[in-house]
C-alpha cells in the first residue's frame, strides 16, 4: 500500500521522518507521519531505519576516545561508591582530621572521667609534692592525726583534720603554705613511705559559693605520683607518693569508693 | 583523565560518543575518526581558554563535520557512479542485523556529498531532521533526496550482499 494523499511537501518530511516515534517534532511532521499512518512504504522505511540506527549504537568508542569522557559521564554523574569516595583526597583528609579530634575528645573524656571537684588543685599539689624537700617543712614528729590542733590554733585553719585512716602515721614535719590562688595549704610529711599528706580547701560553686562535695576515696595521678582525696566539711585531703593506686590501697582499704 | 564538562557535554546535542560515532560514519576508519574526534575537541579547549567557544547548539559537530571535508580533500576520491537503487523491503532489517558496525560505516562514508552528512547524522538517531538540515546546511527536499536515495541505494547493496534464497 503506497503512502495516500501525501503532497510533494508531506513526502519529503515523511522521508526525513524520526526514527523513533517518542522524539518530539513539529506539526507538520506529526501530521505527516499520521497521515503515512500504517502504509507499507513507511513501515518498511520505519523498520530499515529503526535496524540502521541500532548498528550505529554498536559503533565501539576507542579507549583513547572514551578517555574524554566515560559513558557514564554522557549519561549522567558517575556512580558513587564508597571506594571511590575513601579515596578522594578530600575525604580522606577530612577523615583524618576527624578522626585526630574524635581521638583527642576521646582522651580529655578519658582523662576527664574521673575528675571530682578539686581535682586541678590535688594534681598541682602532686607536681609540688614531688619538688619537696624535708628541709623545706617545720621539722615535728608526732602522729598525723594531732596536727589538726596545731593548724587550727597556729593558722586558724579550721576543719583541717586527717581522715582516720591516716591519723596514726608518724610524721616528720608540716607547713602551711599559701597556692597561687591564696589558697592556704596545709602539708604534713610522713615516714611511712615517704607519703605526703594535704588538706586544702574544696572547691566551690562561683556563684552561690557552696562546698562541691564528692563521696568517698578519689585517685588523681600526675607524672608517677599518685593521690587519694577526700573531702570533709569543706576541706579536702589527699594523701600522695610516689608510685601506683595499689600502693595507697591498703590505708583507705575498703572506705574507696 | 581529560574531561570535557566545560563544553557542556551534558546537553544532549553535544553528545562526545556521537560526535566520535558521527567522524566513524563520515570517514569510514576509526584511525581518522580519533582523529578528527581529537583534534576538534581540542580546538573546542583552546576556544574555551580563550572565552571564545562558540554557544551555538551543534558546534562541536558542524566543526566535526568541517574536518571531516577537509580531510576527505587530501585522500583518493571515488568516482561518481551512480549506484543501483531498490525498493526498500520487509526483510532490510534481518539484513542490516547481519552487518557490521564498520561495513556500515564504509558504506556511508563512500556516499558523495550531502547524502553522507545528512545519512551520518540521521542514523545517529541524536537530531531531529530541523536539527540536521541546520547542522549539514541542506534544504528539506535534499535531505529528503539524500535519504531516500542513500536507503534505496543500500537496499541494493544489502540485497547484493545478502541474496534471498528462494526455495523451489
Amino acid at each position: 500500500m503506497s503512502i495516500p494523499w501525501s503532497s510533494r511537501a508531506q513526502r519529503a518530511l515523511l522521508n526525513c521522518a524520526p526514527i523513533r516515534q517518542d522524539r518530539s517534532t513539529d506539526r507538520s511532521m506529526r501530521a505527516a507521519v499520521s497521515r503515512a499512518g500504517g502504509s507499507d512504504d513507511f513501515v518498511n522505511q520505519q523498520s530499515f531505519d529503526c535496524a540502521v540506527a541500532e548498528l550505529v549504537r554498536l559503533i565501539p568508542i576507542p579507549p583513547e576516545t572514551a578517555e574524554w569522557f566515560s559513558e557514564k559521564d554522557a549519561t549522567g554523574h558517575s556512580k558513587w561508591t564508597w571506594r571511590k569516595m575513601v579515596r578522594n583526597p578530600a575525604v580522606l583528609a577530612t577523615s583524618i582530621a576527624l578522626l585526630v579530634i574524635a581521638g583527642v575528645f576521646a582522651w580529655q573524656v578519658l582523662t576527664r572521667l574521673h575528675d571530682f571537684p578539686g581535682s586541678a588543685t590535688a594534681r598541682k599539689l602532686l607536681t609540688v609534692a614531688s619538688s619537696t624537700r624535708p628541709v623545706m617543712l617545720d621539722p615535728v614528729s608526732t602522729e598525723a592525726g594531732t596536727l589538726s590542733d596545731l593548724f587550727f590554733m597556729k593558722h586558724a585553719l579550721e576543719h583541717y583534720d586527717v581522715p582516720d585512716e591516716f591519723a596514726d602515721l608518724k610524721t616528720i614535719g608540716s607547713r602551711v603554705f599559701e597556692d597561687e590562688e591564696s589558697h592556704r595549704i596545709a602539708q604534713i610529711w610522713l615516714v611511712e613511705n615517704r607519703m605526703q599528706l594535704f588538706l586544702f580547701p574544696a572547691e566551690r560553686d562561683t556563684k552561690t559559693g557552696a562546698v562541691l562535695r564528692f563521696p568517698g576515696w578519689r585517685y588523681v595521678h600526675q607524672e608517677g605520683w599518685v593521690g587519694a582525696v577526700k573531702e570533709h566539711s569543706g576541706v579536702c585531703f589527699m594523701a600522695a607518693l610516689h608510685g601506683r593506686e595499689k600502693d595507697l590501697e591498703p590505708y583507705i582499704g575498703k572506705n574507696k569508693e | 583523565m581529560r574531561k570535557f564538562w566545560g563544553l557542556r557535554v551534558s546537553d544532549r546535542k553535544q553528545n562526545l560518543p556521537q560526535l566520535y560515532r558521527f567522524s566513524f560514519l563520515m570517514l569510514g576508519d576509526s584511525r581518522k575518526a580519533q582523529e578528527v574526534f581529537h583534534s576538534t575537541l581540542r580546538e573546542a579547549a583552546q576556544r574555551a581558554a580563550h572565552g571564545d567557544l562558540p554557544q551555538e547548539p551543534f558546534w562541536l559537530f558542524r566543526e566535526a563535520r568541517w574536518r571531516c571535508l577537509e580531510f576527505d580533500k587530501h585522500e583518493l576520491q571515488p568516482e561518481p557512479i551512480k549506484l543501483e537503487e531498490r525498493d526498500l523491503t520487509p526483510r532490510a532489517a534481518t539484513q542490516i542485523d547481519q552487518l557490521d558496525p564498520a561495513q556500515l560505516a564504509v558504506w556511508i562514508s563512500a556516499a558523495p556529498e550531502p547524502q553522507r552528512t545528512a545519512m551520518a547524522l540521521f542514523y545517529l538517531d541524536e537530531f531531529d531532521y530541523r536539527d540536521i538540515l541546520d547542522i549539514a546546511e541542506l534544504k528539506l527536499n535534499e535531505l529528503s533526496r539524500c535519504l531516500a536515495q542513500g536507503r534505496r541505494e543500500l537496499q541494493a547493496w544489502l540485497d547484493a550482499k545478502f541474496p534471498e534464497t528462494r526455495s523451489v
